[in-house]
């Protein structure tokens, strides 16, 4: 049996240990808190954990063919009248026992494809897909307990579904309908439109090779063209949708005609006016279909509290369909069906609710007042909240869904923060939405602390002790941080400070820009904020930095793939200085072919597949007559340039630094040798682990065994070592100030944002060897400040000594992930252990961090009795995902990272 | 009681409550129902496009034409749900 890397590091004495501050327990420990829902709100997460993803056509169909029918219309009308038609046919479905009511689609679970972005994917598998169409089968009893293994994913045909784009499930009675709908969009969805013109950039032929080579995780302007925002719900909370309709024909008598000195746009005001109107009219539809299901379910079941439920959801869409909510659960209601219909406008991940406990408190504070709710109430309408939320699914490809995402939404509901005038802005409903998240642990909506000094303590503790039931979240942003981006970010479009201080995160840790209104109910008036700026999830995505390293030290070629990615650059690299700049050459060369090509994508986007709906929801569109593609929204410089593997690629240089430059102990052709021959170990895959520690020894390849070493022992990230800050530090201050020498199509510069998603799973699937000892094809280091697996040697304050070694607040974030061992933190004095750790990383300047509070063995079983975890849920990096969902190089990522036994 | 009738499934009938691709819960019955499985005697027609009297199908893969728009006459196709279709008529 050959030798695992574990195994020959043991023999040697090399301490890379995967564990740090003592040993864990011999024995798998749980987690601390463990609470449990109400009946209700378990029953309906139980209804969940046995559905799968489901797809269905019906939305798509009916937006197609009015589409098809208005082929002379102006572009925005005739969009809004193709979302009316589709909006107004959904066929609703009320779930026994729901309180909130609605969906995306039918199913529990259900989402659709958009061809109109992009429907190359059917038509590239139409074969493939007919095949597994005409293939019926009866669905036996047999094929349904195959479910459990992957959770909701349908990895594979069954019985009569069709498994698409690697997660969901179809009727195969709809697949012909499917590819008839993705035919009649060829050449003209954003996808194939976009790409027409993106081949005239001089630089399409890099940017493809970027893409072949998976330097570049995916094309934003038609995978998914909005998202990792804030949303905002001010105007239908204090208008409704019948108010809103008003003040848009109010605004068509004073735009019709008039230009008002805007020659280029002016008149646009009109139509988008009109659009408005004809989309809200389809989501009244909508609602009012779901009430008449509501009533007509109230007249068939003989349960007179169940059938009192019916009438009372009936009663609420019906007033909410057309005025503003009067009480609590008409809020939540109404800001539910809201998020949703913005979500069918378009392919969306991480529309965030934005600071929601702030934005409901209003109506909750008026209800509690009154006794028209309480605490207990509240409490299962915040759970029903919960499941509603995890139902949601974004329909996307395989790649970005899986790859990318690894199927989370990111709605991510922020908290805390300070209010417009600097006060802590906690309140008694956030302290519920943290019980809730306790009780009814689901990832959505996933939940972020705004951490200020000024916050209040019991909050603090109560956001710790959800933390400790094992779920990851809250995750702990650096409020006062996010203001200095913000400001600094924004004031060029009239940011002031009291503005600045309405952030929320957008996604998983987008700092997004806001604003706050002045809400009215009953007379009293509340300052609540929301969401103000474009999506944060467009620009250039994801950088994979040792990839790109790997191209400087092969000349600009790909081995993996065999492509010459980049222009040779025909250098010696004859010295560190020498490496480094032509490191950032090729790097500014992808940014740059990346963003022409991105700002086409989005074009296209903004011409042909603009949002109505959700534009008219953000300041100031409905005040302007301005949809998001004509610069309506507030603030419009929210394109950025993502990264991955940051960890890998200064561990990489601190390396070569090291054993080439400085102590000249090999030459540069030696390392890349050491390299191409993956320091003679197997690959992963032929392995078929991702993690460093389980790599195999190919029999022979003890040549290389010195080098790696010596690799693996050269300084890391994360010890608080001047040697490997440096390096850090530099690469952050030119990356930082390197984005913004790139302009959006809005004419706004670009800024940096620094998570990985997913990504660094599938980005380090496709990279060699790295000089930092990595091996071929494993995981890089999650998240941009995490340390890689077993590097961090010198305890929690060291890492975040390197980790804060620049400054945080130039980039639009950064991400530090922590894995602890429960025993760590155990009873009210772990909590503080873990707050005073908390404070200690935000007063220090870092900008975010998470845990996940779980012992490694756990894990592990997780990972061979699948079966028995269908409710594990584990942080990854930036959100919260079941367990039985992630792809396997997640999955050993997680488990490979270092545990803390002790803080 | 179950009844075999040619070529329907639980998804054809309104007491059906889809919960994904596979099965939902029966309405009539408050139990969890496989799509494909027989339906009983409580079945009653969902409208969908087949059942409706616009609908002319035209092909071999359930595909026809909604004649209630006869001057577009739109492809559409059978298994098309309907309940919220102003212009559906029972056959």
């Amino acid at each position: 049996m050959s030798k695992t890397l574990a195994d020959i590091l043991q023999e040697k004495g090399i301490p890379i240990s995967f564990e740090y501050g003592g040993k864990s327990p011999d024995e798998m420990v749980s987690r601390e808190i463990q609470k449990e829902p109400t009946p209700r709100a378990k029953k309906m997460r139980d209804l969940y954990f046995d559905t799968l993803s489901s797809a269905t056509v019906e939305f798509p169909y009916w937006y197609t063919r009015k589409y098809e029918e208005l082929e002379h219309e102006i572009p925005v009308v005739r969009r809004a009248e193709a979302l009316k038609c589709a909006f107004s046919h959904l066929t609703p479905t009320i779930w026994p026992g729901e309180l909130l009511v609605m969906g995306k689609t039918r199913y529990y679970r259900g989402s659709f494809p958009l061809p109109w972005l992009s429907e190359g994917y059917f038509m590239a598998r139409e074969d493939e897909l007919y095949q597994s169409a005409l293939a019926k089968g009866g669905a036996s009893a047999d094929e349904v307990t195959k479910w459990g293994a992957g959770g909701g994913n349908v990895t594979e045909d069954f019985g009569n579904v069709v498994s698409i784009a690697g997660k969901f499930g179809i009727r195969n009675e709809e697949v012909p309908a499917l590819l008839r709908l993705a035919r009649s969009w060829v050449g003209k969805s954003v996808d194939d439109l976009s790409n027409k013109y993106e081949r005239l950039v001089p630089e399409y032929e890099i940017k493809e090779n970027i893409m072949r080579s998976v330097i570049c995780m995916f094309d934003s302007g038609y995978t998914l063209p909005q998202g990792r925002e804030v949303t905002n719900y001010y105007y239908p909370l204090q208008y409704g949708f019948g108010g809103i309709i008003d003040i848009a024909k109010e605004k068509i008598d004073e735009v019709a005609g008039e230009a008002d000195g805007d020659g280029i746009i002016g008149m646009d005001r009109l139509y988008f006016y009109q659009a408005v109107i004809t989309v809200l009219e389809g989501i009244q539809n909508w609602i009012l279909n779901y009430a008449k299901e509501a009533r007509r379910l109230a007249g068939l079941t003989d349960d007179a509290a169940q059938k009192k439920e019916y009438e009372d959801i009936a009663e609420r869409l019906e007033w909410i369909s057309t005025n503003p909510p009067r009480t609590f659960r008409e809020a939540l209601q109404l800001t539910y069906t809201t998020h949703i219909a913005i979500l069918n406008e378009d392919a969306i991940s991480g529309l965030s609710p934005g600071r929601l406990g702030q934005v409901l408190y209003p109506f909750w504070e008026q209800d509690m007042e009154a006794g028209r709710i309480t605490e207990a109430e509240t409490l299962e309408l915040l759970e029903c909240h919960r499941v509603k939320f995890t139902c949601i699914d974004c329909f996307a490809s395989a790649g970005v869904v899986g790859g990318v995402l690894s199927g989370n939404t990111f709605n991510n509901l922020s908290m805390g923060g300070l209010t417009k005038d600097g006060q802590p802005a906690t309140n008694g409903l956030e302290m519920l939405i943290l019980e809730a998240a306790m009780t009814c642990e689901t990832p959505q909506p996933t939940l972020s602390v705004l951490y200020d000094d000024k916050l209040p303590e019991d909050f603090l503790l109560k956001a710790v002790e959800c933390n400790k039931t094992g779920t990851g979240y809250p995750a702990w942003m650096n409020f006062r941080g996010g203001v200095e981006f913000i400001h600094d970010q924004y004031q060029d479009e009239g940011m002031t400070l009291e503005e600045a201080r309405a952030w929320a995160i957008g996604g998983c840790l987008e700092t997004s820009p806001g604003a706050w209104h002045e809400l009215t109910l009953n007379g009293k008036k509340y300052s609540i904020p929301g969401g103000a700026g474009q999506p944060t999830s467009v620009g250039v995505h994801f950088i994979s930095n040792p990839k790109v390293l790997e191209c400087v030290l092969f000349n600009g070629h790909d081995h993996r793939t065999g492509i010459q990615v980049y222009p040779k650059h025909n250098k010696k690299l004859e010295t560190y200085e020498e490496l480094w700049e032509v490191y950032k050459e090729y790097y500014e060369l992808t940014v740059d072919a990346l963003c022409k090509c991105n700002n086409i994508q989005h074009d296209i986007w903004r011409k042909q597949n603009m949002g109505v709906f959700h534009s008219m929801l953000k300041p100031d569109c409905l005040d302007k007559g301005h949809h998001i593609g004509n610069l309506g929204y507030r603030y419009n410089a929210t394109y950025n340039v993502e990264s991955c593997g940051t960890a890998n690629m200064v561990n990489s240089l601190a390396a070569l630094k090291k054993l080439v430059y400085d102590e000249e102990k090999y030459t540069l052709d030696e390392m890349k040798e050491a390299i191409l021959a993956n320091f003679g170990f197997k690959t992963a895959e032929e392995i078929g682990s991702y993690s460093l520690g389980l790599q195999e020894k190919k029999a022979g390849g003890e040549e290389f065994d010195e080098i790696h070493s010596d690799c693996l022992m050269a300084p890391k990230h994360g010890n608080a070592d001047p040697y490997v800050d440096a390096i850090l530090k530099d690469y952050e201050d030119w990356f930082c100030k390197m984005c913004r020498d790139y302009y959006s199509l809005y004419a706004r510069p670009l800024y940096a944002c620094q998570i990985s998603v997913s990504t660094h799973g599938p980005q380090g699937a496709s990279t060699l060897a790295t000089p930092d000892g990595r091996l071929a094809g494993t995981t890089f280091a999650d998240a941009s400040m995490s340390a890689y697996p077993g590097t961090d040697r010198n305890g929690p304050y060291a890492l975040f000594s390197s980790a804060t070694c620049w400054d945080h607040s130039q980039s639009q974030n950064s991400q530090m992930n922590l894995k602890v061992h429960p025993s760590a933190i155990k009873g009210l004095e772990g909590s503080r252990k873990l707050l005073d750790l908390t404070r200690s990383y935000m007063r220090n300047g870092g900008f975010h961090i998470q845990y996940n509070i779980v012992d490694s063995k756990v894990l592990k079983d997780a990972q061979k009795h699948p079966e028995n975890y269908r409710d594990l849920l584990v942080r990854v990096a930036g959100f919260t995902q079941y367990w039985v969902e992630l792809g396997k190089h997640i999955q050993d990522e997680v488990i490979s990272r270092t545990e803390y036994e002790a803080i | 009681m179950a009844k075999e009738v040619e070529g329907l499934k639980h998804s054809d009938c309104r007491n059906f409550i889809p919960v994904d691709v596979a099965k939902g819960i029966c309405g009539a019955r408050n139990e969890k129902v496989l799509i494909d499985t027989p339906v009983c005697e409580k079945f009653a027609t969902l409208p969908k496009c087949k059942n409706c009297a616009c609908f002319t199908e035209n092909g071999d893969e359930g595909f026809g034409v909604c004649k209630a728009d006869d001057k577009m006459e739109p492809w559409t196709f059978a298994e098309l749900h309907a309940v919220t279709c102003e212009m559906y008529r029972d056959k």
